[in-house]
């Protein structure tokens, strides 16, 4: 029995999103719905579309070769925007352009401490966003974190690793937070305990 | 068919290359310079460097029997290089007048003139001008909308095809007179002055066009766009709508750059970072399939791996394994593909370019 | 007037021959204007077959007559529509309605409508709410409703209501094992076509 359990949390650990409430019966709908992986073959798929870059030089200023998602100086080479989401608090956004993509993502924030985490979270990234090569400074309104990816990018890395980075990141950054919760958790109990100790 | 020929050159994008007719030479653009490689054996050696521009050189093309080389790039300049009986490459200037980046440059079948894509919505068609010893340009201005993205000689080196990002195709002329003889007629038209729109064509999906050829007769045009179609258009004759407009939607990522081996095959390479043989007629085009050849040596080498992490990454990641080299022979997107060898008409071997540096030569 | 910043003035707005002022209804010139009570009574048509039981042909019924030339309250409508039959048609069952939609003639653009429809879908934020109110679907369990996002947690301590109603989250489910099944059979470039695609739906 004691092994069973164990086995049951590390599962619920590794992918907190699989630990469906007991009440739900086991069948095939709600069981497929909770599952990550759908929502990430998707990102996948889309971003494979989306990062077929080339060399693009500005139309608009001479001698420049900006990312024209964010310089938004000639609509033709902008694309439609695609938008791959799990639900209403698990979202990615992407724009696409003749030379860059960027991917803005939602991160799940179930109530107000993973909120705060989660902003915690992301501003110790973009704050050292130099060392990430691809994540943009300011995430795009409405998401947590935002990345900016150029066709320079996907010259010098490998573009399915790239994706794979994006989805990589999107699973960790679901286990940080709900790992990180469950740490504050346990010491906000542990402090309860200690301090209400001594009015036992 | 045999084994294709692979170089890797360097770990640089390779935005064009091109072939001397003895296929002794290469030109490949690598960042601002050009490189010129000797082939020496079954591997190419690097020989000279072509440095002058100030920005990275978007085209390259070797005229055929001159010897001559042309060269553009996104500093708005291109340059004519001649080979000097002292040895080393002689650059001219050419007076291109635009204002924005160059971004591919083809000579003509009769190397009189070339014509350059920018990003300043127009053509230049550039010819030698004795009296001042200078390369001139023309202006091809109406009706673009946006940056050409490449350019394409008809055979009889009046008419050119461009690609532009405001997916239109377009067949224009670029008779220049004094240097041009009177074309003989085609189905594209009779009377032909210079700026002459002879054809527009856009598809449903009007993505960015990548990539134009016209067909060896120069009857049919083809252009490869980024919504993963290809569309093949036969005209019928002068001011009339085309005998037949065919586009193929395929089911993978856009195609780059296209060649016609024969009238009745295309082949198409680019994101995929495979080429593709596409058949058909004025009757209908269909992919034909790769020209991979299926299970290659050295794909089968991936790492063993325990049954609890397979299943992890299938479940976490919607993958089964994890390899960082691609299953093709190219490992990023090619950017060009250029006829390497023809026997009777067709192509018989086709080399291809692209961001991952290497070159491949293939066999039909 | 007087305080006006001359400086953020974006003076590329106001050069008609500016890379700005590009013209995008260039790029779909075959685009004509349908009105939406047109879209409702398809839409009627439509609704018919679904009740008929003809889950395909209304699922293709919808995908051959997109509105694309309607304004953003007929292109509403004919989502809801297309969401419906996506939502009445069961898992085990879509493959093979994708394959014959695929093999029939003009497959290929079929599909890229429904691609078109399943990112719609998912951008939309209140899918699940206009799934409800066309009150179609067996995907749809009593806890989807819940109001969450309405009533804000007073207590930030709580894990309890954290996972139970993922607004929106079944109406989701169902669009990507859609889009799952639909890249399966028609490949990147379908998504590559919704990108490139100015005709939206």
């Amino acid at each position: 029995m004691r092994k069973r359990r164990s086995i049951s949390q590390a599962y619920a650990r590794q992918d907190p999103c699989v630990d469906t409430p007991a009440s739900v019966p086991h069948h095939e709908a709600p069981l497929s719905s909770q599952s990550l992986r759908p929502y990430l073959q998707c990102v996948r798929s889309s971003l494979t579309a989306a990062l077929s870059l080339s060399n693009f030089a500005s139309q608009a200023s001479e001698r420049h070769n900006v990312p024209e998602i964010e310089a938004a100086s000639s609509p033709e080479v902008l694309l439609n925007p695609l938008t791959v989401s799990r639900n209403e608090n698990e979202k990615v956004y992407i724009e696409p352009s003749i030379n860059s993509v960027r991917i803005s993502i939602k991160i799940k924030q179930a109530d107000e401490i993973e909120h705060i985490l989660v902003h915690k979270f992301t501003r110790f990234l973009t704050q050292r966003a130099e060392a990430f090569f691809i994540l943009r400074r300011k995430p795009v309104k409405g998401y947590d974190i935002s990345f900016l990816i150029t066709n320079f990018h996907t010259e010098e890395m490998l573009k399915h690793k790239l994706v794979d980075f994006i989805i990589q990141f999107m699973e960790e950054v679901d286990k940080e937070i709900s790992e990180m919760k469950l740490f504050l958790n346990a010491r906000a109990r542990f402090v309860a305990e200690s301090f209400l100790t001594p009015f036992d | 068919m045999a084994a294709p020929e692979v170089n890797h050159l360097f770990h640089h994008p390779i935005a064009d290359h091109s072939f001397s007719a003895d296929r002794q030479t290469l030109a490949v653009a690598r960042e601002n310079n050009i490189d010129l490689y000797q082939r020496s054996g079954d591997k190419y050696t690097l020989k000279d460097e072509l440095t002058g521009h100030d920005k990275t050189v978007t085209g390259v093309d070797i005229a055929p029997k001159s010897g001559k080389i042309v060269t553009c790039s996104q500093d708005r300049n291109a340059y004519v290089w001649e080979h000097s009986p002292q040895g080393g490459w002689k650059p001219t200037l050419v007076l291109l007048r635009i204002n924005r980046a160059a971004t591919c440059v083809r000579w003509a079948p009769s190397e009189s003139k070339f014509a350059v894509g920018s990003g300043a919505r127009l053509i230049p068609v550039c010819y030698f001008e004795e009296e001042d010893n200078w390369w001139v340009s023309k202006h091809i201005k109406k009706p673009i909308r946006s940056t050409i993205t490449s350019v394409a000689w008809h055979p009889n080196s009046v008419l050119l095809a461009a690609g532009s990002t405001d997916g239109h195709a377009r067949v224009l002329s670029a008779f220049v007179k004094g240097v041009d003889e009177r074309p003989e007629p085609s189905p594209w038209g009779e009377r032909l002055p210079f700026n002459t729109v002879c054809g527009e064509f856009l598809n449903n999906t009007a993505g960015w066009v990548h990539s134009v050829a016209f067909s060896p007769s120069g009857n049919a045009l083809a252009f490869a766009s980024h919504d993963s179609n290809l569309t093949v258009v036969y005209p019928s004759q002068a001011d009339q709508p085309p005998k037949a407009v065919l586009s193929i939607s395929t089911q993978v990522l856009p195609f780059m750059s296209l060649l016609w081996s024969s009238e009745t095959e295309i082949i198409a390479a680019g994101y995929n970072c495979e080429a593709f043989r596409l058949q058909g007629s004025e009757d209908g085009w269909q992919l034909a399939g790769s020209l991979e050849s299926k299970g290659r040596p050295g794909v089968q080498d991936q790492r063993e791996e325990s049954a609890l992490n397979m299943f992890r990454q299938m479940d976490l990641k919607g993958k089964v394994t994890d390899d960082t080299k691609l299953k093709t022979v190219h490992q990023n997107t090619i950017n060009t593909i250029r006829p390497f060898e023809e026997a009777g008409g067709n192509v018989t071997k086709v080399s291809s370019t692209g961001v991952d540096g290497r070159v491949v030569i293939w066999s039909l | 007037m007087a305080n006006v910043n001359w400086r953020t003035i974006n003076i590329d707005a106001l050069d008609p021959d500016s890379p700005a002022n590009f013209d995008l209804s260039s790029l779909t010139p075959s685009v004509t204007p349908v009105s939406t009570a047109d879209v409702q009574s398809t839409a009627g048509q439509i609704r018919q077959l679904l009740r008929g039981g003809d889950n395909e042909g209304a699922l293709q019924g919808a995908l051959e007559n997109p509105p694309y030339g309607g304004d953003d309250k007929g292109k509403e409508v004919h989502l809801a529509t297309v969401i419906e039959i996506l939502q009445s048609i069961r898992q085990a069952d879509m493959s093979p309605i994708l394959s014959r939609l695929y093999s029939a003639p003009g497959g290929t653009e079929v599909l890229d409508v429904l691609m078109k429809y399943i990112y719609k879908g998912m951008a939309q934020s209140n899918a699940a709410n206009a799934a409800n109110t066309a009150n179609s679907s067996r995907m749809l369990t009593p806890q989807h409703t819940s109001t969450r996002m309405l009533t804000p947690q007073t207590t930030g301590f709580s894990q309890i209501s954290s996972r139970g109603g993922e607004g929106g989250g079944q109406a989701m489910s169902v669009l990507l094992s859609w889009h799952e099944k639909l890249v399966e059979i028609a490949g990147p470039g379908s998504i590559v076509r919704v990108m490139a695609d100015r005709r939206t739906v």
